[in-house]
């Protein structure tokens, strides 16, 4: 008999092995398994061992939508496995090279298949497809796979309608890892398929599917019969192996570590259709958008994407999703009155079924769990980061409330589904900039303890935000925020000179270009995403010089301390800078 | 665990020429106990002061007799070699006269004994493993600490976690302040601020008697500044805090402690590790480990 | 005050932390140091119980020894709705006795494999690995046709008993005695549903459970 790749298909649990809120613990070639159910349905099957120290995540959690490890809490994204929190490091978004390895899943026949390989699908079995199949238990075997699909051949069982009866059992067809059998008696039929799961050279489990559901009253029999047949052969093929030393390991471990089942092509991108879109709010267009192969990569609360048009234009957008949301990424786009051609394009030509390329999610604006009380506020589209923050609290039992500034009940967006979270939400609607200013400070009046304040909205309410709490008297790193776009009018009169240390070359910046520019036509490659001083990518360590702060990024007591700054937009107020790049 | 893995006698000269803890003193009997230390069978009795004997069970028909092996009684415990030993480490607070020193229970756990140092050197799993003891949520950061080599040893310094009850005789959350010290590839000590008397430092050491390379048997050792508790109540405490560590140490894999970084994640928290790490690597330390290279 | 003779790493004892847990009765804890004191082997101790075991409880006066006719007393005397231990159903008692005394089988093979391993206790350590995995294999069975019966529980009623309680100790810490339950996925399902009961409390080597769904 042949024996199977260990890259083939394999059945590893069924169906309700994994209900929610549970974690099955298989194991496949040697490799052990974490099999979890999300709260969305999604089967995922991992590799069973946190990356940080190398914990079983069986003992861990199934939140719903994260698996959570056990020793340090570090959480990891339904479909991708891609750690979304470290709780160690509240204040950071985990590098996204942080990512569990993770196999394929397919439910079939009842049962949860995974391949320890990449490609292909679950067999076809003809006996059980469009049948209505029913699963039996399945019997954990010590012997080896080989061993037992050979004893499986002389199996006898009786067909559901004739339990008692005299039964004649034929082999119907044998394949690598399964075997068909056909027991009839007293005129009654039944066929079943006996799948063998190699769980490491020494043992193998038994999981039989018949190919057709026997009625109510004969479903328990019917389990009881066979598990009670297959017991008999289990202990006879075991104590025919007895004193059979197991043989060598066939797998190894970490065999799989290599691979991702996040596809993306060379430029990082990632290949998505739009899978719905709504309206959400007046003026403000949802979109949902699907991989068109494997799973997205994993974000957390206040990440964004560069979403790169079909008209050759990028555009930031901040992903509204909750913790273990992960088949799509969903944003939501206002239509800007002075658009250049990015919402204005998404809002009058992007249809369902139409296909894009987003970046993977990068996060400026991650969200500390590590505190007793949060406060987000939202200034009309700036609600999208933290629709996904409020969700993310929401699941961690965290209190929190959200302020949400609007022309009008029409603009307010996400209503109904921040209604269903336990998030406490304050609209304000129709303000002018003065009452806006005088509810600003009624809400951070006072700051307590162990609370932090995130606001994302137009600059000015972002401002108006930042001097209220600084006159309250927050602390800055209290006070977290995300602008869109660049408000500040930049100055680009200067000229001076960069020293790269590590490079070992100066370049003169003359006035109208950025530093990035001239370095990039030195042939630098520094990376830089929104080149608006907005999102942090190019962020640089600043080691001689004062550099002129234009950016938005960077807090006030970071523009102080003067030790890093965005090269795309900030510039020198002394004659020399030394970078170290 | 295979046969193999068991009997496989240490060969590693850094590790043999140590002095390695087997037994609390007060726990040696006259009669013969047996025991496993690097792999090799040797048992131990005590036989009058000062010192008990040790010798190495090189013959499984006569397990009362065999060549004897080096003998030192220090800490309360009774510790041995296999090669030529280098002096033990000092704790100059044993001999302050008002501690209470105190064995806490010797318990066989199904890992290597340098992840149960590298666990004892953890601050970020307190809110997780020690729920409501040594840590809660949400308070889970791992501020900034300094890590440095002196004399030989690992120190780590101005280490400070959120502790709900900081010890069996506190009350109300704190922050509390830890020192540690690995002074041994397989012994480690902390520090931390008294709850009683501020100005001094209770001593909580985790002596690991390396069994196998994949099995120790950690030795509970305590050196504390209070008079209040009785000893069953500061070993109860203690052996709560071991027996919550004890299934996250044996559901880890490998069980060797492996030492190339690019194996498992590290992050700015586990300063203490990657320097415990590192430190092995340096000192050439072969046995219970997976060698980086 | 009832009083309980409690060792913290005991799972003897821990079936009655449990148990008076749930049913929110307070109790005294009386610590004894068992490792490395040897105080239950101790002459003072031969006078709570000759035997020289724990847990022992005294409830003003009345003294009872033995885990699991602790847990019979308890519950008789504590459970006003007669759930965990119900003597009024003749058939669900019979089956409660039935899986007490499986449960002194896995504290003899399951537990005996953990002091071995952790204690150094002195155990045929095989023996008692393999008597283990011969209970684990019927107790899985049992629960996987339960659970096709939509009964969540040993017995076989709505809501968990005594039964529930001795057995789940020996059961969820059995890897500290190297019996893997990798086998029986029906039982690491039902140690789930065990630790949802409300008032549940862990003890040292047993993780809590994560929440049930409440969506």
């Amino acid at each position: 008999m042949p024996t199977p790749p260990d890259t083939a298909w394999y059945p590893v649990a069924r169906s309700d092995d994994a209900p929610a809120r549970h974690i099955f613990h298989g194991q496949l070639l040697s490799q052990e398994l974490a099999v979890w159910r999300a709260d969305d349905g999604f089967v995922n099957v991992w590799q069973n061992r946190c990356l940080h120290r190398g914990v079983r995540l069986t003992v861990g959690d199934n939140d719903g939508g994260e698996l959570v490890c056990r020793y340090h809490g570090w959480r990891y994204a339904n479909r991708s496995g891609g750690c979304t929190y470290i709780p160690a490091h509240p204040a950071d978004a985990p590098a996204q090279t942080i990512c569990n390895t993770v196999f394929p899943s397919v439910e079939r026949f009842g049962l949860i298949w995974t391949t320890l390989g990449s490609d292909g699908e679950p067999p076809l079995v003809d006996t059980l497809e469009g049948a209505s199949e029913f699963g039996l238990r399945p019997l954990p075997v010590n012997a080896p796979a080989d061993v037992v699909l050979d004893h499986l051949g002389s199996y006898r069982f009786a067909p559901a309608g004739a339990l008692t009866g005299d039964p004649a059992v034929r082999v119907a067809g044998i394949g690598d890892a399964s075997i068909e059998l056909v027991s009839t008696a007293d005129g009654h039929e039944s066929a079943a398929v006996f799948f063998v799961q190699p769980v490491d050279a020494a043992r193998c489990v038994i999981r039989g599917v018949l190919a057709a559901t026997p009625g109510e009253a004969l479903a328990i029999p019917v389990l009881r019969h066979h598990n009670h047949r297959l017991s008999v052969l289990r202990d006879r093929i075991e104590s025919s192996v007895v004193g059979h030393p197991p043989g060598a390991s066939p797998a190894p471990a970490a065999r799989a570590d290599e691979r991702s089942v996040v596809p993306a092509d060379r430029a990082g991108l990632h290949h998505v259709r739009v899978g719905r879109r709504w309206d959400e709010a007046d003026g403000i267009v949802g979109f949902a958008l699907e991989p068109i192969e494997g799973q997205l990569p994993a974000f957390q609360p206040g990440a964004h994407i560069d979403v790169h048009l079909p008209n050759g234009l990028v555009r930031q957008y901040s992903l509204t999703n909750g913790p273990g949301q992960t088949r799509h990424y969903l944003l939501a786009v206002k239509r800007e009155p002075q658009s250049s051609g990015g919402s204005s394009y998404l809002h009058e030509s992007l249809a369902e079924g139409d296909e894009l390329h987003v970046s993977a999610p990068r996060n400026n604006f991650p969200l500390r769990r590590d505190v007793t009380r949060t406060l987000l506020i939202a200034g009309g589209i700036g609600i999208t980061p933290l629709v996904s923050m409020a969700h993310a609290l929401s699941h961690a039992g965290l209190e929190h409330e959200l302020h949400y500034f609007a022309r009008g009940p029409e603009h307010l967006a996400f209503a109904t589904e921040i209604d269903r979270l336990s998030t406490r939400l304050i609209t304000h609607l129709g303000l002018s900039p003065e009452a806006t200013g005088v509810a600003l400070r009624t809400m951070v009046a006072d700051p307590g303890p162990d609370t932090q304040i995130y606001v994302c909205g137009p600059g000015p309410l972002i401002q108006a935000t930042r001097d209220a709490a600084a006159a309250a008297g927050w602390p800055d790193q209290a006070v977290h925020f995300e602008y869109f776009a660049n408000p500040t009018v930049l100055d680009q009169s200067s000229s001076f000179e960069v020293s790269l240390a590590r490079s070992a070359l100066t370049v003169s910046v003359p006035a109208g270009r950025t530093i990035l520019e001239v370095l990039r036509d030195h042939g630098i490659a520094v990376p830089a995403s929104c080149q608006q001083g907005a999102c942090g990518t190019c962020s640089t360590r600043v080691l001689e010089g004062e550099p002129a702060h234009q950016d938005v990024y960077l807090n006030d007591s970071e523009h102080r301390a003067g030790d890093a700054m965005m090269i795309c937009v900030s510039r020198s107020h002394s004659d020399r800078l030394v970078l170290d790049i | 665990m295979s046969l193999t893995e068991v009997s496989a006698v240490c060969t590693d000269r850094v590790i043999l020429d140590r002095w390695h803890p087997i037994s609390a003193l007060a726990e040696t009997t006259p009669v013969p106990q047996r025991t496993q230390l690097l792999g090799a069978a040797i048992a131990h009795r005590r036989v009058g002061d000062p010192e008990p004997e040790v010798w190495l069970v090189d013959d499984a028909e006569t397990p009362d007799a065999g060549p004897p092996l080096p003998v030192l009684v220090r800490y309360g415990y009774v510790w041995t070699s296999l090669g030529d030993p280098i002096d033990l480490f000092e704790i100059p607070e044993f001999d302050e006269p008002d501690r209470r020193r105190l064995n806490a229970g010797s318990i066989h756990v199904a890992t290597s004994a340098p992840r149960a140092v590298e666990n004892f050197l953890d601050l970020g799993h307190f809110p997780y493993v020690h729920t409501g003891l040594l840590g809660a949520e949400p308070h889970t950061e791992v501020t900034e600490y300094d890590v440095d080599i002196v004399d030989g040893e690992i120190w780590a310094t101005r280490c400070q976690f959120f502790q709900p009850q900081a010890a069996q005789n506190a009350s109300g959350g704190q922050m509390t302040q830890y020192t540690y010290r690995v002074p041994h590839p397989y012994c480690v000590l902390l520090y931390k601020s008294c709850a009683i008397d501020p100005t001094r430092r209770d001593t909580i050491g985790l002596f690991l008697q390396a069994t196998s390379p994949e099995t120790c048997r950690a030795h509970n050792f305590l050196c504390m500044v209070d008079e209040e508790s009785t000893d069953t109540q500061l070993r109860r405490f203690q052996q709560l805090i071991f027996g919550q560590d004890k299934p996250i140490l044996e559901n880890q894999q490998p069980k060797r402690l492996p030492l190339d970084p690019r194996v498992e994640t590290p992050i700015r928290a586990d300063k203490s590790a990657i320097t415990y790490r590192r430190w092995l690597t340096e000192l050439g330390v072969r046995y219970a480990v997976v060698p980086a290279d | 005050m009832l009083k309980l003779y409690d060792y913290e790493l005991s799972v003897n004892c821990y079936k009655q932390r449990l148990l008076l847990g749930i049913l929110d009765v307070p109790y005294e804890v009386i610590p004894v140091d068992f490792f490395p004191g040897w105080e239950h082997k101790s002459e003072a101790f031969a006078a709570i119980n000759p035997l020289g075991h724990i847990p022992v409880i005294d409830d003003d006066g009345y003294v009872l020894r033995d885990a699991h006719a602790i847990l019979v007393y308890l519950a008789s005397r504590y459970d006003p709705s007669g759930r965990w231990y119900p003597t009024s159903d003749p058939q669900l008692l019979g089956e409660v006795a039935q899986w007490l005394l499986f449960a002194e089988g896995t504290t003899n093979t399951a537990s005996a494999a953990r002091l071995h391993d952790n204690l150094g206790y002195d155990f045929d350590i095989e023996a008692v690995r393999t008597g283990a995995h011969r209970l684990f294999r019927v107790l899985d069975e049992h629960l996987w046709f339960a659970e096709r019966q939509q009964r969540p529980w040993v017995c076989a009623a709505s809501h968990p008993t005594i039964a529930d309680l001795a057995l789940f100790p020996d059961v969820v810490l059995s890897e500290e005695g190297g019996i893997s339950r990798i086998d029986y996925p029906a039982l690491r399902r039902w140690t789930d549903r065990v630790k949802r009961i409300p008032g549940f409390s862990p003890m040292p080597g047993i993780f809590p459970a994560t929440p049930a769904s409440t969506g």
